[in-house]
């Protein structure tokens, strides 16, 4: 008989396939006494166990790393970093030496203490962060006891396609795990919305329905079951009319991924003939691989900021180090690098912070070249490394929010500085390795005439120029509709950068956010645009109205509707366009 | 000692991902570092101490630095934060 069970929808996607259900040991507890002659053996054990449970979620994360999205490594690092915490690692240690009791024990204790403080916050986020204690606290106490030395899931197939995982619940570990062998589905007992299951389950794109209750009793092992997350329910024993629904949503669903997938190795024209190219923005090692996999014709973005927020600025060689990686991966493809762009804040100590935020305006302050401007010890660090890269493959520069003449030849100084520097350590460079400019501020846009002489090419912001340009922070919910690229001001400066790097004959491309939303890709086609970056997620569905549109008849809509803007009432910008697509 | 007071204004807050990589980035220092929000303070280098601190966008925290590189650890702290810990633009 049919039966819906109902959960939480935490990551959509529909999946019809078998149940496996996967059973954990679960763990005893007990309370014994030691000897005070055993306390310090009985600490070093627990510290073993520590260390153990430390290299084996360290493994993890790397194993992961290359396959598997951010998000899974990061969570497994805060587990990581809750392994060595004082308030589970110090005070454990304190308690076997004060009750004089085994070390699973003392934790149990710890962790009961810790989860009460974590059940006291109003914040569900954070009360639901007291799960992950558990899990690191569980999986130290399995490092302990000898009985359950085996890894949890060893009975899990090695290959889980058309596979649906039914759980009490899931570590991050474990469901990195899963979606490593394939898993189509997942169904866990616990686990709320906030839960760190449901957030990898949703990063990673595995259909997951969390938190029913007694699943693993209700569900029967090997029987059909249908999953749909974006619904939160499963259906056990579905009856004919359920399956057959579900099989034409899927079916129309996998025919839209197969027409993308068609897409990837096909050029990416213009049904009036114009070549355009796309590009990735990439940083970390999945992004890049991802932007390979996608057919990216390079990247048009590689930030390095990653590279100055882990702490102390990184030394010329590491920042060589993750730069060939990237090189490495893209395979003889282009590679923008980016220089810093961060917002400065010098500390003193001496000054009230408080009065220097109202003073000060973030956006319009210190960051980017112009912080690099100032601190150029910093600077040439990073142009000694790209310069060193750039023998190893086709590497780009790429200088954030310039707005002078005067700050591109300040960085081209500093760049010959930097080549003096190699050429007295006798380490190679590559002499012509082109130098560009974020065109994101306004100033910089209306007067790229005389920028662009400096230059080998541009790349247009959009986030920051829309921003400047409107002045409207899309981030405050107030004035969050006022940031729109279909404003004529925008529309006119977007359409005076291309036309004057045409003119100058330096490439030009888009690496803000619209140069990955589809909704917007006739806009900036019908404006002259031929390069777009954008995150390697977006490059099929992009290349796809790239190959359906004609560009010169959306360059005269576009050319008509910029006579008299306010004249379309009834129309938007985005419509017109469409429109003009029809009779071409 | 110093000190000096910023404003989360990332999107989501300390949620886990950016309390790992601000007690990553203060472990990396030498200094003590406390953290308060209102009347309570916490340590930098915990964790758990920096989840519980439940700071959501918009809240003020007073971050302390003390030791022989303080001015270096306060420095990257207060660039993790304001730079919204890197959770891209």
């Amino acid at each position: 008989m049919s039966l819906t069970l109902k959960g939480h929808a935490v990551a959509p996607g529909v999946v019809i396939g078998r149940v496996h259900l996967a059973e954990r040991n679960e763990l005893e507890i007990g309370e014994y006494r030691i000897r005070e002659q055993d306390v310090e053996h009985e600490i070093q054990r627990y510290r073993n166990a520590v260390d153990a449970a430390r290299e084996q979620l360290n493994e993890l994360a790397e194993r992961i790393h290359p396959t598997v999205a951010v998000p899974a490594v990061e969570i497994i690092q805060s587990h990581v970093l809750m392994l060595g915490d004082s308030k589970i690692r110090k005070s454990t240690e304190i308690h076997i030496r004060e009750k004089l009791c085994n070390a699973e024990w003392a934790l149990q204790s710890q962790l009961e203490q810790v989860l009460s403080e974590f059940r006291s916050m109003d914040d569900e986020y954070i009360r639901t962060r007291g799960e992950d204690v558990t899990q690191v606290v569980r999986l130290i106490q399995s490092k302990l006891s000898a009985e359950s030395a085996g890894k949890p899931f060893e009975n899990i197939p090695d290959r889980l396609a058309d596979t649906l995982v039914v759980a009490e619940e899931l570590t991050p570990g474990e469901l990195a795990l899963l979606h490593e062998r394939g898993v189509a589905g997942i169904v866990t007992e616990h686990g709320g919305p906030h839960s760190h299951t449901a957030i990898l389950a949703s990063s990673l794109g595995i259909p997951a329905v969390l938190g029913i209750r007694n699943a693993r009793n209700l569900l029967t092992e090997n029987s059909t079951i249908v999953l749909d997350g974006g619904l939160g329910a499963v259906f056990a024993d579905p009856d004919a009319a359920t399956l057959q629904r579900y099989q034409e949503i899927q079916l129309d669903a996998e025919r839209f991924r197969q027409s993308l997938i068609a897409l990837r190795d096909q050029p990416a024209v213009t049904l009036d003939g114009v070549e355009i190219t796309l590009q990735a923005n990439a940083e970390r090692p999945a992004e890049l691989t991802q932007s390979v996999e996608m057919g990216a014709q390079g990247v048009g973005l590689y930030r390095t900021e990653f590279l100055y927020l882990r702490g102390k600025p990184p030394d010329e060689d590491s920042q060589l180090e993750e730069y060939l990686t990237a090189i490495k991966v893209m395979a003889g493809q282009p590679l923008t690098i980016r220089t810093l762009d961060l917002g400065a804040d010098k500390s003193t100590g001496e000054l009230d912070f408080s009065q220097l935020r109202r003073s000060t305006n973030p956006a319009l302050g210190l960051r980017a070249i112009r912080l690099c401007l100032s601190d150029t010890a910093l600077f040439k660090t990073q142009l000694r490394a790209i310069l060193r890269a750039s023998v190893a493959g086709p590497v780009r520069c790429l200088i954030p929010m310039v707005t002078s003449v005067r700050e591109i030849q300040l960085v081209k100084e500093l760049l010959n500085e930097a080549r003096q520097d190699l050429e007295k350590r006798k380490v190679p460079y590559d002499p012509e390795m082109p130098l560009g400019a974020m065109i994101e501020v306004p100033a910089a846009a209306l007067s790229l005439g005389d920028l662009g002489r400096y230059l080998d090419f541009v790349s247009i912001g959009t986030n920051d120029l829309l921003q400047y340009t409107l002045a409207a922070d899309r981030g405050d919910e107030q004035v969050a509709h006022l940031y729109d690229l279909q404003h004529p001001g925008v529309v006119r400066l977007i359409k005076h950068v291309l036309k004057v790097s045409r003119k100058l004959e330096i490439p030009a491309s888009v690496c803000g956010e619209v140069a990955g939303e589809k909704q917007y890709t006739r806009l900036l086609l019908a404006l002259g645009l031929k390069e777009f970056s954008m995150h390697p997620a977006r490059l099929l569905e992009v290349k796809q109205i790239v190959r359906q549109t004609h560009v010169s008849a959306a360059r005269e809509a576009i050319n008509l509707w910029l006579d008299d803007p306010g004249g379309h009432d009834d129309e938007s910008l985005l419509q017109l366009l469409d429109a003009s697509q029809t009779n071409p | 000692m110093i000190s000096r007071t910023v404003t989360i204004i990332n999107r989501l807050g300390l949620h886990a991902r950016a309390a790992t990589r601000l007690v990553n980035c203060s472990s990396q220092f030498q200094s003590e570092i406390i953290i308060q929000k209102g009347t309570r303070s916490i340590n930098g280098k915990s964790i758990m101490g920096v989840l519980t601190l439940a700071a959501s966008p918009g809240t003020d925290l007073l971050i302390e630095a003390d030791g022989a590189d303080e001015e270096q650890a306060l420095e990257s702290i207060i660039r993790l934060i304001n730079n919204r810990f890197g959770e891209g633009e």
